[in-house]
């Protein structure tokens, strides 16, 4: 081998170690806890509203075309996590949703994985099925009025808060207040899941305390 | 698979470099040169991003010898660091709040020249003084759930050093080589919550030194 032939090749080695010289770190421990995302509209006064209307089940989303809706003991386990921080915060629960103040959608993310950001929060027209701002009265919409970015992916549970007092008479859309996003809830174990998403929507709501009437 | 990857390519390059060494008509591989290739084991100093020390870098150097005792020549290193966090809850904003365990990374690729007065340069142990002087490319990374979100940084950066070469044999100059060094560089920036100010390592390297 020539000292020519040596240097080129050692330049190229050299630059070939450098480009994969990156240590990744094992993140399978990871996914071995929960994660919960908060984020709310800092211009609300969440001591203004007293009462919410919540469904009495979690809309599924998945590949499905059909509307899926998760209703047992497991679902009813979760709602009641719900109910209790909210009444822990001083919220009753109503079971007129055109009274009520405000209304909780929960939905569990089945299959599918989307990103939402703020600047582009439009994902669930691509699932004909969700919670539609129709559901909830005439609003044209619905939006974020603040900032939030994060992705869906199987095992993740969403819970939304809309006010339901919003102007809804002028084209305007309803305005999501307060939401948390949960995820890690997909492992093989379904007791290990629930548990996980009990003590989830415990710390979404302990890390929101400006709920707190 | 990409640890196979890593020991594949690392074979390769000492291969070459032991044929190269050991090559009977050549007192050096380039005249009047040295060149090191070292691993490296790093302690980050102070409250860093990611202050757990590791091995996971290395080092490359050579230089020409502009006198006896004098040599100045390119280096170019890299290192990772690792820090796992524990479930913790993050204010990102006044508006947003995340709870979850993480892994932080600090991966830093310094580079520029480095020069070294160098003692005995006749016998088998010849020790030296340096210091290197250049730029230094970091990546701040937080690992946690399915996400990684990272910040690349760039600052100035200066390394004394103080280490020895030994050759056994001088009439072919292949031996080994070892130092310890202390490293400052000038980078800022943040991820999630966590901010760096600056980076601060010692550490020591063992090598091959031809």
């Amino acid at each position: 081998m020539t000292i020519k032939k040596f240097q080129f090749l050692l330049i190229v080695l050299l630059g070939v170690t450098i480009a994969s010289c990156q240590k990744d770190p094992s993140t399978s421990d990871l996914q071995q806890d929960y994660l919960v995302y908060t984020a709310h509209d800092s211009d609300v006064d969440f001591a203004d509203f007293n009462t919410y209307y919540l469904p009495d089940s979690i809309l599924l989303i998945g590949n499905s075309d059909q509307t899926e809706y998760w209703k047992d003991a497991d679902a009813q386990a979760i709602i009641n996590a719900v109910v209790a921080n909210l009444t822990t915060y001083g919220f009753q629960r109503s079971a007129d949703k055109e009274t009520a103040d405000l209304g909780i959608q929960l939905s569990y993310v089945k299959k599918v994985t989307y990103f939402v950001g703020y600047d582009y929060p439009y994902w669930w027209w691509y699932y004909p099925y969700y919670w539609s701002p129709g559901y909830w009265g005439n609003w044209l919409g619905w939006h974020y009025p603040y900032q939030v970015y994060y992705g869906y992916t199987a095992g993740s549970l969403l819970t939304e808060m809309v006010n339901l007092g919003a102007d809804q008479e002028s084209g305007k859309k309803l305005p999501v207040i307060w939401d948390s996003y949960i995820g890690g809830l997909l492992t093989d174990s379904q007791s290990l899941n629930l548990e996980r998403t009990l003590n989830a929507v415990d710390q979404a709501f302990a890390q929101s305390s400006y709920l707190n009437k | 698979m990409k640890t196979s990857k890593y020991l594949a390519i690392k074979a390769a390059l000492l291969t070459v470099v032991m044929i190269a060494a050991f090559q009977p008509s050549k007192a050096q591989i380039f005249y009047n040169t040295y060149i090191n290739v070292d691993w490296q084991y790093n302690v980050p100093l102070g409250s860093s991003f990611a202050d757990k020390s590791s091995g996971w870098g290395m080092n490359f150097e050579g230089g020409y010898f502009v006198t006896p005792n004098i040599t100045v020549g390119p280096f170019i290193a890299y290192h990772t660091s690792i820090k796992p966090i524990a479930r913790q809850t993050l204010e990102l904003s006044s508006t947003e709040a995340l709870t979850t365990n993480q892994k932080h990374t600090l991966f830093q690729l310094p580079f520029g020249a480095v020069g070294r007065y160098n003692f005995m340069t006749d016998r088998v142990f010849q020790p030296y003084v340096g210091m290197k002087l250049g730029a230094n490319y970091a990546q701040m990374s937080s690992y946690y759930y399915i996400v990684k979100q990272y910040h690349d940084t760039w600052g100035f950066y200066m390394s004394p050093e103080v280490g020895f070469s030994v050759f056994p044999n001088p009439s072919q100059r292949f031996g080994f080589h070892m130092a310890l060094y202390y490293s400052y560089a000038t980078n800022n920036g943040k991820v999630l919550t966590y901010s760096m100010d600056n980076i601060n390592n010692f550490g020591i390297r063992l090598g091959i030194s031809f």
